[in-house]
């Protein structure tokens, strides 16, 4: 699930950059230019804005997503449900802007979360090496050698299924990923000649960290979570699907699929929009995603 | 060389050591056990204890560990608490099923994604690239349990073209068992596929920029030629992303084998926790696990036997 | 290197499709091969195949078409003879039970069948560790051959449910051959009498028959052998039915079952079965929800749920709406009464509880499709009366676990039923009883339920039944909500199938047309 591209170029351009941190405030300006002017990447950061509007402002807009409307199951697009109700009557649309909601909130509480223990342990792995590096690699590879899903069926097993587990789950999911990218990069910019004279300087190790590494990253890190973000919303779909994750009657775009698949023979519409909702979602952060690597060039993705 | 191997291998072996605690601990984290399930609709306490020890789930946790890895490091891995089938043999009947299918869908992937990538590459900005491009992004984006969902409906279903779903063994209807996988392999390989497609096209186009190739031109190589020789290096990265591709190919997999009925490594866990087949799913776990793990190491050897540097840098990567 | 890579590429792939190959599970005729050999589906998988430890519905299943019982039931839940050659005789006072066995019978390993062998069955039954059976044949004291073709049972007081249970797997006899052979081990490979004798398990995808050359009725078994096959999701079964892979696909939901028959290609069979949904409502003294503290809002609770809205939104009308766990069919149930639905009582009592509105209610339920739709009907019938429902799907073992520990407020389960009564209300609503999730604790049912079994007279046994199950419907520990009618989908070239009210289809008579 994780979508690592390994940029050579990347590598040697950030390299010659080596981006002082002061610099900052117009490299901000300079990328946001050059990312208006890539239309792929605008027609993405639109569908993400669109997204983001669906998942905060359309429940409060589309009615409830979990009253049921028993005399009225199944029934097609209408002017007063537009995209027709599900097998409990309940109106597709409301449950589509739900499901946007729980989408958002998987997707980014998810990478934050990976973020929040990947960057430290990645941080620190790169900045020590040694044996520091070599018991967090250990560890970090008895993550990645279980496969997230089976991971996410015990959790759901042992704690109940729910949407926190699913989080979790896909957060340790991402975690050795970004653990990976941070070391990687903390790895180059500990050479680097900054990051030296710091050193000898005798400043202490987490204010190096914190000051001189960390904010030469962003850019990756930025990269980073516009790959995790849809890689979360992917991932919540189908551990709903397989119902581990949002449970009824609370509505998910994996949920949907779940129950709709059910009455695929009766109402095949009842499959296609979840399913093309959970596609332009993540096809819009690709978008936004790949328009932002070609603007940032970040050295490690 | 040999110290690097060395210390790879010890590296690897730890990680089991800790993985088998964690599926260990894992698995008696559920609620109820084995001997809850078996007993059936009515369980009286005397059933229930008399199969918690028949399968020792008696004993404390960590005797109960030894005496699993005790057997286990002679090839014992248990017996299945469904049908009391020995837990190798039902990992011999699944692995095979797995396999067949991860393959299939790494060879689609590796080859429709190479061959996309390399088209956009060369024929950069032409309608083949926007082409490859969209198939790229179609990939990336949209979820592929859905994809299998609306394929059984117009394949199955409505046109009556393939299977449904199940599975047949390779050996007993070779015909039936393409048919069966056809679906199957195309909804996990189209993600990699995607991975594998934009990957190579973003190498290559950077190796196509970069100095050695330009020297080649200059000294009148053809365009063939030149394409050759950035494809090498490129192919380098590329299987660095198929080997990252691997632990979620698995996960795709689980998710593969419930929407089709595929009797796989991953219906097997998933039913495993829901029977409480406490040795099947250590069984089957540990065995992902191990094979993640030894394919790893093996490609870390490989590379550090190709490009010697990396034996310096412990080679973690 | 590239063309090398490629060679290499191709060696590795070739290697690994022959591995493969050479490995794959189930072997011999399976899909496809051989047309007069039936592939049904279910959707969970048996656990042991050995009789005396078989304890689910799908080994129940799956017996039928390899092992026959002393006896068996008809199609209007009546008990007749199978292996028996008669109804057994009783004696001593209903202590003594003898029943005569049919004569010339084989095992499907050739072994005859006669007194000692059931004699070893039952033996074994009863004294295995870990025998799921022991608690059937509680009423059994010793086993005995009378004659070669008789055996009797020597009872420790009369037993009304015996007979019933004998009609079930305490009734499956087993070869004595193969289980001198296999010992702890038979259920890898039983034989038993039966139409079909077992081929091969692959645990998690299918179970393979052929047709016994042993088989005293063979004359009347046209197919060559049977298999079945697990599919767990109803859809998916449905549209293996579709495709023609499989023939038959046993417990599909209505969903699916109405819409196979609107399209008309396929058949379906019904069957209204002894099966039952409820909601057991946990009543201990400890438990610390506003139900189980207040029988009036137990009431409303029942008040508030509309059986037949329920039936319609979930199951398209299909199910049999009930109040009582008896099964329609039998002849020892009395009507029960049923609490009418009435939201404004039911308002009306959840007012007059004093409990602050709306009264919390979690709702467990197993994890799938079809129990979390009718957990989702329920909570927004229940809503409308001041009740705030929680669903909490969960997954079935760790459900059952919770509710014998009685840690959960409200549960959705249902009981596959039993043909006797006995195996509807014992242990179910009776103190202590290992399924009594709800932790009623009535000595008045207690003592009804006891009695019942104790006599064979069948109009006191109705009348106490029929004040157990008032006792419960006052009580409000347990609600029942329907009886299941269950449905096989088969393809129109399938005929010959039987499907009674126990919910077990019958193959042994099937047969495919070209």
């Amino acid at each position: 699930m994780n979508e690592t591209a390994v940029d050579e170029t990347g590598l040697a351009a950030g390299q010659a950059a080596g981006a002082e941190a002061a610099a900052l405030g117009t490299g901000w300006r300079r990328s946001l230019h050059r990312l208006l002017g890539r239309r792929m990447a605008v027609i993405g950061a639109v569908m993400v804005v669109v997204f983001l509007g669906v998942a905060l402002i359309g429940p409060y807009v589309a009615g409830s997503s979990t009253r049921l409307g028993l005399t009225d199951i199944l029934a097609g697009p209408s002017g007063a449900h537009w995209l027709g109700t599900d097998d409990l009557g309940r109106d597709v649309v409301a449950r589509i802007c739900n499901g946007a909601r729980v989408s958002l909130l998987a997707g980014v509480v998810s990478s934050a979360l990976a973020m929040a223990v990947g960057v430290p342990v990645g941080l620190a792995a790169g900045y020590f090496r040694g044996w520091t590096d070599s018991v967090l690699m250990r560890i970090n590879d008895v993550v990645l050698s279980f496969p997230y899903l089976i991971f996410a069926v015990g959790m759901a097993a042992i704690l109940g299924p729910s949407l926190h587990n699913v989080i979790i789950a896909l957060a340790v999911a991402e975690v050795p990923s970004v653990i990976r990218v941070v070391r990687g990069e903390t790895l180059v910019l500990r050479q680097q000649d900054f990051v030296q004279a710091a050193v000898a300087d005798g400043t202490r190790d987490l204010a190096i960290m914190w000051r001189s590494i960390l904010p030469n990253m962003t850019n990756t890190l930025i990269v980073k979570a516009t790959v995790a973000v849809p890689a979360g919303i992917l991932g919540e779909a189908a551990l709903s699907f397989l119902g581990l994750g949002v449970q009824p009657p609370q509505a998910s775009w994996g949920v949907m699929l779940t129950s709709a698949q059910q009455f695929l023979a009766q109402d095949p519409l009842l499959a296609v929009f979840p399913g093309v909702a959970i596609a332009l979602t993540t096809l819009g952060f690709n978008l936004l995603g790949d328009g932002l690597r070609d603007v940032l060039d970040p050295r490690e993705l | 060389m040999i110290e690097f191997i060395l210390r790879r291998t010890g590296a690897a072996v730890i990680t089991l050591f800790l993985a088998s605690i964690a599926v260990f601990l894992g698995v008696r984290a559920l609620p109820g056990d084995p001997a809850t399930v078996l007993a059936g609709e009515s369980p009286t306490p005397q059933v229930v204890a008399a199969i918690r020890k028949q399968f020792g789930l008696d004993q404390p946790l960590p005797v109960q560990y030894l005496h699993y890895m005790g057997q286990a490091l002679q090839g014992n891995l248990g017996s299945s608490t469904q049908d009391k089938a020995p837990v190798t043999q039902v990992l011999g009947e699944r692995l095979p099923v797995t396999l067949e299918l991860t393959f299939l869908a790494i060879l689609v992937g590796v080859l429709v994604g190479v061959l996309a990538g390399i088209v956009s590459a060369v024929r950069r900005g032409t309608a083949l690239d926007y082409a490859a491009n969209g198939f790229g992004l179609f990939g990336l984006s949209v979820p592929h349990f859905w994809l299998g969902l609306l394929g059984i409906v117009v394949f199955s279903v409505h046109w009556h073209i393939l299977p449904a779903s199940g599975f047949v063994g390779l050996a007993d209807d070779p015909v039936g068992n393409l048919e069966r996988m056809v679906m199957p392999v195309l909804v996990l390989g189209l993600g990699l596929a995607a991975v594998v497609m934009r990957q190579t096209r973003s190498s290559l186009l950077s190796q196509l920029g970069a100095d050695y190739v330009r020297t080649a031109r200059s000294k009148g190589l053809s365009r063939g030629q030149q394409i050759r020789h950035a494809l090498r290096n490129s192919l380098t990265t590329v299987t660095t992303v198929v080997g990252l591709q691997l632990a979620g190919l698995i996960s795709g997999a689980v998710i593969t084998e419930q929407i089709f009925v595929i009797p796989g490594f991953g219906k097997l866990i998933v039913d495993g926790v829901s029977s409480r087949n406490y040795p099947v799913i250590q069984g089957a776990v540990l065995v992902t696990v191990a094979g993640y793990v030894v394919i790893n190491l093996l490609v870390d050897v490989a590379y550090a036997y190709l490009d010697p540097r990396l034996r310096m840098a412990g080679g973690s990567q | 290197m590239r063309p090398r890579t490629l060679a290499a590429g191709a060696v590795a792939a070739s290697a690994a499709l022959l591995l493969t190959a050479c490995s794959t599970p189930g072997g011999g005729a399976i899909a496809g091969a051989g047309s007069d050999t039936l592939v049904i589906s279910t959707p969970t998988e048996p656990d042991s195949l050995d009789p005396t430890f078989a304890d689910t519905f799908a080994a129940r299943m799956v017996f039928t078409s390899f092992c026959e019982k002393l006896y068996d039931v008809d199609s209007h839940l009546k008990i007749v003879p199978q292996l028996a050659a008669g109804m057994p005789k009783m004696s001593d006072g209903g202590r003594t039970m003898d029943i005569p066995l049919r004569k010339g019978i084989r095992f499907n390993d050739g072994t005859p069948l006669d007194a000692a062998a059931v004699k070893t069955t039952l033996d074994r039954d009863l004294t295995a560790k870990a025998s799921a059976r022991a608690g059937e044949l509680n009423a059994v004291s010793r086993v005995e051959v009378k004659d070669p073709d008789t055996v009797r049972l020597v009872l420790k007081h009369p037993s009304a449910p015996l007979l019933s249970q004998l009609a079930d797997r305490s009734g499956l006899v087993m070869s004595p051959t193969a289980l001198k052979k296999l010992g702890a081990r038979f259920g890898t490979a039983p034989v038993c009498v039966g139409p079909f004798s077992f081929k091969s398990r692959v645990s998690g995808n299918q179970i393979s028959f052929a047709k016994s050359p042993y088989y005293y009725d063979r004359a009347k078994v046209r197919l060559s052998g049977i298999v079945y096959r697990f599919i767990k999701n109803s859809s998916v079964a449905t549209a293996n039915l579709e495709s023609g892979d499989i023939q038959a696909a046993e417990h599909l939901d209505a969903s699916d079952a109405l819409n196979l028959e609107n399209e008309g290609r396929e058949k379906v069979l019904h069957s209204d079965t002894i099966a039952y949904q409820s909601i057991s409502i946990n009543v201990r003294k400890n438990a610390k929800t506003a139900l189980s503290h207040s029988s009036g809002l137990r009431k409303a609770f029942e008040m508030s749920i509309n059986r037949n809205a329920l039936n319609q939104a979930v199951w398209n009308g299909q199910m049999v709406p009930d109040c009582g766990p008896l099964p329609v069919q039998s002849p020892l149930r009395t009507a029960p009464h049923c609490t009418p639905f009435d939201p404004g009582a039911a308002r009306a009592l959840v007012k007059k509880s004093g409990v602050k509105t709306p009264v919390p209610v979690e709702l467990m339920v197993p994890t799938g499709a079809a129990s979390q739709r009718e957990a989702q009907v329920i909570q927004s019938m229940a809503e409308d009366v001041g009740f705030k429902v929680s669903v909490r799907p969960i997954d079935l073992v760790s459900g059952l676990d919770l509710a014998r520990k009685g840690q959960f407020d409200t549960f959705l389960e249902g009981w596959s039923g039993r043909v006797d009564p006995d195996g509807d209300t014992n242990d179910i609503i009776t103190t202590g009883g290992s399924n009594n999730f709800s932790g009623s604790d009535d000595k008045t049912v207690d003592r009804l339920i006891a009695q019942a079994a104790q006599t064979n007279d069948s109009e006191k046994r109705a009348a106490l039944y029929a004040a157990a199950v008032r006792r419960v419907g006052q009580n409000r520990s347990l609600l029942y909500l329907y009886h299941d009618r269950w449905f096989v989908g088969t393809s129109d070239k399938l005929h010959g199938v039987v499907y009674p009210p126990d919910g077990i289809p019958r193959f042994k008579t099937a047969y495919l047309s070209r």
